[in-house]
């Protein structure tokens, strides 16, 4: 309990001090909204020329950049800085957060407050209001507590991958390239229904990066596409399980690497 | 021994990048991966569609992977090696910038040209390999591939520019974090990185005509792909130039301006 008010009061701290720049405060909330347009200009253009997309009507395949871009939103919010770990590698702050009497997970989260969620997280609640005006799908207690769910899912599995990202970050500060590539991916490719891809392309997504579990499959299991996704139905209606079982992995993987970390001093 | 100096300046970031194998090797394996699954995605959406706004299959796959291979020259990522503006506004060490035998804005312009021959070096061994192996197609005449090229050397130009007022604004805001995302933004969409301009519709694609950002990239690929035909090639080369020249003559008056907002500690 003592945690969470000390995490509460240093969040409150964090947004008084990213309000001492107003207009940084609120260019960093435009960005947020400014870049999940990006990702419904890019599906939109799509959609209108290439309509039934993988042999999804526009409503359905709305359901996935909406799934996607709830759960990014409320990644960025909650577990987002580990975005900046390499930087903070570089900077030599681990050092410090090693020090002090807070896990330095908790301590990087803690370490600014992420104004660029608030236009995240409004885009994307615009976006699945939206979706789900649009959808045809008869909204049960079940299929929203799936949804619900899915978007807790996919938050957790793309802190998971963000994660692991960092502890390469541990050993190779530089290697916080590979997570703005994944950023990238995540936003490009996890938008739309994979199996416009060929197979194999469409296998790399699930397997090699799981990109799929993210919003794809869920989509697909509350649309009645979850036969057709090219892997077993259980295993794309378990997405959000996942989502928890890989952040909980990574997280292991996150203290064995923090314990194998040498600063610069040795 | 001007050369000398531009040589040493220039190859600063191709010298930090060989000594990073991570980012070396993200880089092989991002341009691979993303030219593989940009590739798949267009074929895909064709596979139902025959040619779309202008488009068929071949000239849009190009084009999808030129722009894969194009953002190897649109990284000015000088971060990582605490060499931006940003970073010497923050910390103060700007003032070296003035203080040195050779002025800011020749050493601004030798690491950004150092960052694009190196990238160029990137995309060219990759344009190299999606040619033979067929992921591309060549361009349809050595007039055109003579026309691609001047259009992406006048678009790089105005790319460095429009990066350069980012860097400047630097000068006059202690932060420019949020100002160079919605920038960085601006840029791809408008100049058709995210998907070509030709898809978009037809105000999005007249307002794009007065901004410089098309210029930048969606001119030289539509031109390689015969999107924008030879005959209208003058025009457009024309129009990079003229982007070129304001950009030259704004970025200088705020290269003065700025001087005069420099202090060391202490003032």
């Amino acid at each position: 309990m003592n945690g969470v008010r000390i995490a509460w009061r240093i969040t409150v701290l964090n947004f008084r001090a990213q309000l001492e720049y107003r207009t940084e405060f609120l260019l960093m909330v435009a960005i947020g909204a400014i870049w999940q347009v990006s990702v419904i200009v890019f599906a939109t253009v799509l959609l209108s020329r290439f309509t039934g997309m993988g042999g999804w009507d526009s409503s359905e395949v709305l359901l996935i950049p909406a799934t996607r871009m709830l759960a990014h939103g409320l990644f960025v919010l909650v577990l987002g800085r580990m975005h900046y770990v390499g930087r903070q590698i570089q900077e030599g702050k681990i050092d410090t957060y090693l020090v002090r009497p807070m896990s330095v997970y908790r301590q990087v989260q803690l370490s600014y407050f992420p104004t660029n969620a608030i236009g995240d997280l409004t885009v994307a609640v615009g976006l699945m209001v939206g979706a789900l005006s649009r959808s045809e799908l008869d909204w049960t207690a079940g299929r929203i507590s799936y949804l619900v769910a899915a978007v807790i899912g996919g938050m957790l599995l793309e802190a998971a991958l963000f994660t692991v990202v960092a502890c390469a970050a541990l050993r190779f500060p530089a290697a916080d390239y590979w997570g703005r590539w994944l950023e990238e991916l995540l936003g490009t490719f996890g938008s739309y229904p994979l199996n416009v891809l060929p197979k194999a392309v469409g296998g790399l997504l699930t397997y090699g990066l799981p990109l799929a579990f993210v919003a794809y499959f869920p989509a697909a299991v509350l649309t009645g596409h979850g036969h057709d996704t090219g892997v077993p139905y259980w295993l794309a209606a378990i997405s959000p399980l996942l989502g928890v079982l890989a952040y909980l992995g990574a997280r292991l993987l996150w203290r064995w690497s923090l314990s194998h970390y040498t600063g610069v001093n040795g | 021994m001007a050369l000398l100096h531009a040589w040493r300046t220039a190859r600063v970031t191709p010298l930090g990048e060989l000594h990073t194998p991570p980012r070396m090797t993200a880089v092989l394996l991002r341009l691979t991966v993303q030219v593989v699954l940009v590739a798949s995605l267009w074929h895909g959406l064709y596979s139902h569609t025959g040619t779309t706004a202008g488009l068929s299959e071949d000239q849009a796959v190009t084009y999808a992977v030129l722009a894969v291979l194009a953002s190897r020259l649109r990284e000015l990522d000088q971060y990582a090696g605490r060499d931006t503006v940003l970073q010497h506004m923050h910390f103060g060490t700007i003032v070296y910038w003035y203080l040195r035998p050779l002025p800011p804005q020749r050493y601004h312009a030798l690491r950004a040209v150092g960052e694009q021959l190196y990238g160029f070096a990137w995309a060219l061994g990759g344009y190299a390999v999606c040619l033979a192996a067929g992921v591309v197609e060549p361009p349809r005449s050595a007039a055109v591939a003579g026309v691609f090229a001047l259009s992406l050397v006048l678009g790089q130009l105005v790319l460095y520019f429009v990066m350069l007022v980012l860097d400047q604004l630097c000068f006059w805001t202690v932060r420019n974090t949020a100002a160079a995302l919605i920038l960085i933004f601006a840029q791809n969409l408008l100049s058709g990185v995210y998907a070509p301009l030709w898809f978009f519709p037809d105000w999005f694609i007249t307002m794009s005509g007065f901004l410089p950002f098309q210029a930048t990239l969606s001119v030289p690929l539509s031109l390689y792909i015969g999107r924008i035909p030879l005959s209208d090639a003058p025009a457009q080369l024309a129009i990079q130039a003229v982007w070129v020249v304001l950009l030259f003559l704004f970025t200088r008056f705020l290269w003065r301006q700025a001087a005069r907002r420099v202090i060391s500690q202490g003032g």
